[in-house]
């Protein structure tokens, strides 16, 4: 067994504390920093509700360990929306759309959108489709999460599947 | 589903991590992107003593050229590699079959070296390896080795690496320059470890067939080279090409297995039809051209 | 009040839903984002066999381990007695379920030891240091296993669980084999994972009298009286909080074992606990559905005109089943939409080593695969057009109101009229051409169609069915409150509710804030069962927002000296007729009517609260007709949907996009049924899929896009609602089956077996078998004993020598198959004449029947919950009475009872 220091920040906030060395991300996140929009579903990635941003990039956080990310920044679907109340361009896209029912799925899938839509490189229709069948939806049917998908594309929805 | 207790450690240099491996003998398990094994480490079916984390090793990370082979760094990440200009160049092959390794989001932490250090018979990279005539460089504090891929299956998840042993590079040979990439892989849904696969390459000289690399995932108890095929396409021209019976003589050279998601006479049955099909499409590509 | 009648346009927007704010901020509050101060974490330690005795415990080590504070067997928890119920509230089955094995492990999972530690990883660790040491025994797995091997549970002499119907019917035989055309197939249908998102989960805190459970439910109403009447502790005070949920589809009815055991050891540590089950065990341990077969007869004649049918079904009950079942519904509502005269069945529940039955989205659906798949291959054999042959026996609404053979009055069903808009839409002939081109080509389209009729709205019928209520109030600020005996996990009753209610006051969407999730608010409902919530609580809702309605008006008029009919409410503002000046804001009139009394009119009470509690007709009905068609790779056997198109009555819509979401998610889990999803076992019971990498659910690639036609036939509930939950998941798996089967048609039938896999698929394309095991080492079964004759009851006894004292005031217990219902039966004999009366919480009857030394018969005609002829035939044995009473088709019912 392994204490060890880490030093993360978390939507913006710079956080240093210890952890044990098997704790995975998805744990840390919820539990030690308070992070429930973290939401585990199957705890060996497959689901991907607990996907979360880890500089820049959308990864499974019950996949790494918290260890792992010492000197990362990490935004978690608490992180997107501004603090007046509005949302994110992805969760506005998601709500417009009825994207989600239960809503457990849905940070998840709320954080890959948000990884791969922020940046220049905007993938299309096909692109954000192909990342978004790494999440598991058992409420939807995934028509409002492929609808909104078509809205976020940098083509503007162009795909027909 | 929480991981039982190990000591976890992050060396900064490959000469630490061999000491640690070394020291720890055999209870020790290295972790690279570990999206196959914090799975398995939270189902508690690994439950290593030592966990030694080389991602903090910058020795591993990259691509490289040299001596008419291509080097990768076992941690680049797959969707490093896919985004790879070298690797785009080099070896679409490898690079179309990291596309089809997990899902985006795995491949954002899931590594080249790792996939193929594992060994999951249905992986698309280990496959890869062996068709492609990939050799891995392994150290230790007793020295270091250079095992062909095709050597390093044994079965399912079992390789030739001693456990004190890292891998600290893949290499890959330069293939003819105008070889053509052969992946096919069938699976029940996107993402999902391959029900049958095949993966990599034919070159050509005057019109006929000089060089055929070729393997199986998902057919067998390891990847698995079709070795017979690869014999009787060498030499051959487009026209006389029987392309039925090379994929029977594909498909000898394989174990499918019975599991919870195919049958193996279903891998033999697809095995035999992708084979075909797959020939066929190939050799289109190097009709047009 | 008219059935639609709309006042502010609200009904049938598609508006945002209000839960999606907080769900999409990761501001939601699911169980396990509860969090106590000195919450402490459960693990069980499970069984790793499927069936044997346990010879000893060691729970020393795991005790010394970090941070652990109590390691519990079942004689720890039996300290607080607690009895598992059934759904409807009556104990499950004998033997009692266990908290936690006692004795006797039966099923791989069954919780043995439960380990509470500081946090999850400790308790986790702990848990794998318990020794228990097994007597393995040989299991029974399967239906057919069940059926010839030894009995699951001591002390009984079968594994039937449960049984209703006719094992021979002379009457019905002859129909059939005189039938000019007979149809015969067995359908099996896997075992499904339920597989919410979020796996179940409970916090529980002890404070003082108060006992509060956060549970991941479907009703924590329903929660708190199953803990109420579970714990039966008369000074506990049961409140129970779930607010949001992940998901549930039948899973999370109520506690179970596992949930049950945290609870009892919060109240015996002192301490709060927190049990968060993982997918591992969600797997292995939580009760699954749907595993059955059901071989059908069915009789047409050459015309395709139903004459008879008769069902022989059978469902795999796992060791302890959340209440036995034999799914009597299945027979129900197997014929209801069509006109067939004569139906019969024989119906059974089987227990087995594996995993306890639970339930899932429309757990009758085999009765639409069995029909609907049948009704093709008949089709296909008779050379009769689907559609056609559907057509000549659907019930229209010409047909109607009428009742079926089983009881089920018929008033609105419009599965017919469902069909005939589905084909305005899909161009069937257009279909065939392009069909056959592909054909040619070396491509294989398939074309499915089904339809079907849906029990929604079902209250009055069994204890926890009840009504709902909805308890509305304008706020003194012009707000409006709404506390809602409904709840959702996922279905967006915040919303649709709030719909209504701003559309029966004139309010805005945005002013009408709905809670439900916490049993302290509101009223009791059982939650989401049977597609109930939108007919039932939309029915509440308008009537509770019309009262209140109508007391803004009558204060309105009073203070604004004008005629109650001439008041409008619209936006949140009075006005009357024909007097601009005189316009007030709601929060004028809600501030006048809290603070200022003496301006009402004379006697009304103040305030702006009312409540109504709706009770629905018995049932609603919801009527479907759905296509679908598909292409296989003839290479690999490999199924892609092109298109589905759903054409739904679910009468007066309050939300289309909550509709839609409805079926589109049923739809998506019936194309996991029939393509990917199978909870299955070895021959030991050892569970074959445990994670997500071996169970299977559909992705967004698996999923095409679905097409919504929507009828719209007012129900005769309050405000035309029909219920809508369940439907995909009932009318999905024929639709998809048919599809496949009609590509599949130049190689031959598809098993009639789910799931199809590629390799089934292969196998009907190739001709030759694939899907099998190649060698497989087969493991032993459990031993065959010789067939076991089921009886639901003893023979009455012949007649002991003195004859017995029958006169007098008997209390007895009939065991129906919702669970013991407590009678007192008053008789009095003259000489071979029996009269007497029999009472029971329904009301009292009064009967003539016959005695024979100590033998009683007698027979009596009920007319609920449907009319059906009782059959008594009972034996005095001193003090005591017992036998058997008939239930018309729904088979035979032990009773047992004692003289008062």
């Amino acid at each position: 067994m392994s204490e060890h220091r880490i030093d993360v920040t978390i939507n913006g906030r710079r956080q240093q504390t210890t952890v044990e060395g098997r704790k995975t991300l998805s744990d840390f996140l919820r539990i030690d920093a308070g992070y429930t929009g973290v939401h585990v579903g199957c705890e060996h990635g497959v689901c991907g509700a607990c996907t979360v941003i880890v500089d820049g990039l959308a990864v499974r956080s019950c996949l790494m360990l918290a260890v792992q990310a010492d000197g990362s920044a990490i935004t978690t679907v608490e992180g997107l929306a501004p603090v007046d109340g509005s949302l994110h361009p992805v969760q506005q896209a998601m709500r417009d759309e009825h994207a989600l029912q239960c809503g457990f799925c849905t940070p998840g899938v709320v954080m890959t959108f948000a990884a791969l839509t922020s940046g220049p490189d905007k993938p299309d229709a096909e692109g954000l489709l192909d990342a978004l069948s790494g999440h598991v939806c058992r409420c939807t049917g995934y028509q409002g999460i492929r609808r909104a998908a078509r809205k976020l594309a940098s083509d503007g929805g162009t795909e027909r599947s | 589903m929480k991981p039982a207790p190990f000591d976890y450690y992050a060396p900064k240099t490959v000469d630490e991590a061999c000491a640690l491996l070394a020291e720890a003998g055999g209870g020790a398990t290295v972790l690279a992107g570990g999206q196959t094994l914090l799975p398995l480490l939270a189902l508690r079916m690994s439950q290593p003593f030592i966990l030694v984390d080389i991602n903090r090793i910058a020795s591993l990370k990259g691509v490289s050229r040299a001596n008419g082979a291509t080097r990768i760094g076992p941690i680049l990440r797959q969707n490093e590699a896919i985004a790879d200009t070298t690797l785009r160049q080099t070896l679409p092959v490898l690079v179309t079959a990291t596309q089809h390794v997990g899902h985006h989001q795995t491949r954002n932490r899931g590594t080249v070296g790792g996939s193929i250090a594992l060994g999951e018979p249905a992986a698309e990279l280990p496959a890869t390896a062996v068709a492609l005539g990939a050799s891995v460089e392994a150290r230790s504090v007793r020295g270091v080795r250079r095992i062909r891929a095709e050597d390093l299956y044994l079965g399912p998840y079992a390789t030739s690496l001693e456990p004190d042993e890292l891998i600290t590079s893949i290499e890959f040979p330069d293939g003819p320059a105008d070889a053509i990439p052969v992946f096919r892989e069938v699976a029940q849904r996107p993402g999902d470890f391959a029900l049958i696969g095949l993966v990599g390459s034919l070159a050509f000289d005057s019109g006929r067939i000089s060089r055929a690399g070729l393997a199986w995932f998902g057919m067998g108890p390891t990847p698995m080279k079709a070795r017979q095929a690869e014999q009787a396409l060498i030499g051959q021209s487009l026209a006389g090409l029987d392309v039925r019976a090379i994929a029977e003589l594909a498909v000898a050279d394989t174990e499918p297995f019975d599991d919870r998601h195919a049958s193996a006479e279903y891998r033999r049955t697809v095995g035999r039809r992708i084979f075909a099909r797959t020939l066929s499409d190939a050799l289109d590509v190097r009709n047009a051209a | 009040m008219s059935q639609a009648e709309s006042h502010a346009g609200m009904i049938g927007r598609r508006l945002p839903r209000k839960e999606d704010g907080r769900l999409l901020t990761g501001r939601g509050t699911f169980v396990d984002d509860i969090v106590l101060p000195g919450m402490l974490h459960v693990a069980f330690v499970r069984s790793p066999i499927a069936r044997g005795r346990i010879r000893s415990i060691d729970t020393s080590v795991a005790r010394e381990s970090p941070g652990v504070l109590a390691v519990f067997t079942v004689e720890d928890l039996d300290r607080i007695p607690a009895k598992l119920l059934s759904f409807y509230f009556a104990p499950p089955c004998e033997p009692p379920v266990p908290l936690l094995a006692r004795g006797t492990v039966a099923y791989v999972g069954d919780p043995v030891v439960m380990v509470v530690a500081q946090d999850r990883y400790l308790a986790e660790d702990a848990a794998s240091l318990v020794n228990v040491d097994y007597e393995e025994l040989d299991p029974v797995v399967t239906i057919a296993d069940a059926m010839r091997g030894p009995p699951v549970h001591a002390g009984t002499d079968s594994n039937v669980a449960a049984a209703m119907g006719n094992e021979q019917d002379d009457e019905l035989e002859e129909r059939l084999s005189k039938a000019p055309y007979l149809l015969t197939r067995t359908i099996r249908h896997q075992r499904i994972s339920q597989s919410p998102m979020e796996t179940r989960g409970v916090v529980v805190t002890r404070q003082g009298e108060e006992l509060l459970v956060y549970i991941t439910c479907q009703s924590p109403h329903l929660v708190a009286r199953y803990l109420s009447l579970a714990l039966d502790q008369p000074t506990l005070n049961v409140r129970v909080i779930a607010k949001d949920v992940g998901g549930s589809f039948g899973l999370k009815n109520h506690p179970w074992r596992e949930e049950m055991s945290t609870i009892v050891g919060a109240m015996l540590l002192g301490r709060p606990l927190k049990w968060i089950e993982d997918r591992w065990e969600n797997f292995v341990a939580a009760n699954q559905a749907r595993e059955q077969e059901i071989t059908v007869r069915l009789a047409l004649d050459r015309d395709g005109r139903m004459l008879a049918a008769h069902s022989d079904y059978s469902l795999n009950n796992g060791a302890y089943p959340q209440g036995a079942d034999a799914n009597i519904a299945v027979h129900l509502f197997m014929w209801a939409a069509y006109r067939m005269p004569h139906p019969g069945f024989h119906t059974r529940g089987w227990f087995s080593n594996t995993v306890g039955l639970g339930a899932y989205r429309g757990p009758w659906a085999m009765e639409s695969l069995a029909r609907e798949t049948l009704l093709d291959i008949a089709a296909r054999e008779l050379g009769i057009d689907p559609v056609e042959l559907r057509r000549r026996n659907l019930i229209t609404k010409a047909d109607q109101p009428c009742t079926t053979p089983l009881g089920i009055p018929l008033e609105d069903i419009t599965p017919a009229e469902c069909l005939d808009e589905l084909l305005e839409t899909l161009d069937v002939p257009a279909f065939r051409a392009e069909q056959a081109a592909a054909r040619k080509e070396g491509r294989y389209l398939g074309l499915g169609i089904a339809a079907y009729v849906e029990p929604t709205g079902a209250a009055g019928s069994i204890a926890p069915m009840t009504g709902e209520l909805a308890h509305i109030r304008i706020e003194p600020t012009g707000k409006v409150t709404a506390l809602m005996s409904t709840h959702s996990q996922g279905h967006g009753t915040e919303s649709t509710m709030a719909q209504v209610i701003a559309d029966q006051l004139g309010v805005a969407y945005e002013d009408v804030a709905v809670f439900e999730g916490d049993s302290s608010r509101g009223g009791f409902g059982p939650g989401a069962a049977g597609s109930r919530q939108g007919v039932i609580g939309g029915g509440a809702s308008r009537r509770a927002a019309a009262i209140l309605r109508e007391k803004v008006k009558r204060i309105a008029a009073h203070l604004l000296d004008a005629d109650v009919d001439g008041i409008t409410i619209e936006e949140g503002t009075i006005r009357v007729a024909g007097a601009a000046d005189r316009t007030r804001s709601l929060r004028q009139i809600a501030e006048i009517a809290y603070g200022e009394p003496s301006r009402l009119p004379p006697g009304m009470e103040s305030g702006l609260e009312a409540q109504y509690r709706y009770d629905p007709p018995p049932m609603t009905f919801t009527s479907a007709a759905h296509a679908c068609i598909v292409e296989i790779d003839p290479d690999t056997g490999f199924v892609r949907i092109r298109r589905w198109l759903s054409s739904e009555d679910c009468g007066t819509i309050i939300n289309p996009a909550v509709v839609e979401g409805q079926i589109a998610g049923g739809l998506t889990q019936a194309i996991g049924t029939v393509l990917l999803e199978e909870a299955g076992y070895d021959s030991r019971g050892n569970p074959l899929a445990v994670t997500y990498k071996d169970y299977l659910l559909p992705t967004i690639a698996d999923v095409p896009e679905f097409e919504f036609l929507h009828a719209c036939t007012p129900s005769k509930s309050e405000g035309g609602f029909r219920g809508v939950g369940e439907g995909g998941a009932i009318i999905g798996p024929p639709t998809l089956f048919n599809a496949i089967a009609d590509a599949l048609a130049p190689f031959g039938a598809p098993p009639l077996e789910l799931p199809l896999t590629p390799a089934k698929i292969l196998e009907v394309i190739e001709g030759r078998p694939i899907a099998g095991k190649s060698a497989e080492t087969v493991v032993q079964a459990a031993p065959v004993a010789p067939p076991v004759v089921q009886e639901a009851a003893p023979p009455p006894q012949p007649a002991p020598s003195a004859p017995a004292r029958i006169d007098g005031a008997w209390k007895m217990v009939l065991a129906t198959p919702m669970g013991p219902q407590d009678m007192v039966g008053r008789f009095t004999t003259e000489g071979s004449v029996l009269r007497g009366s029999l009472e029971s919480p329904e009301g009292a009857m009064d009967f003539e029947g016959t005695v024979t030394d100590s033998q009683l018969h007698w027979e009596m005609k009920v007319k609920k919950p449907m009319p059906i002829t009782l059959k008594y035939d009972l034996v005095v044995d001193g003090d005591a009475i017992s036998g058997k009473a008939k239930l018309g088709i729904f088979g035979t019912a032990k009773v047992t009872g004692q003289r008062m």
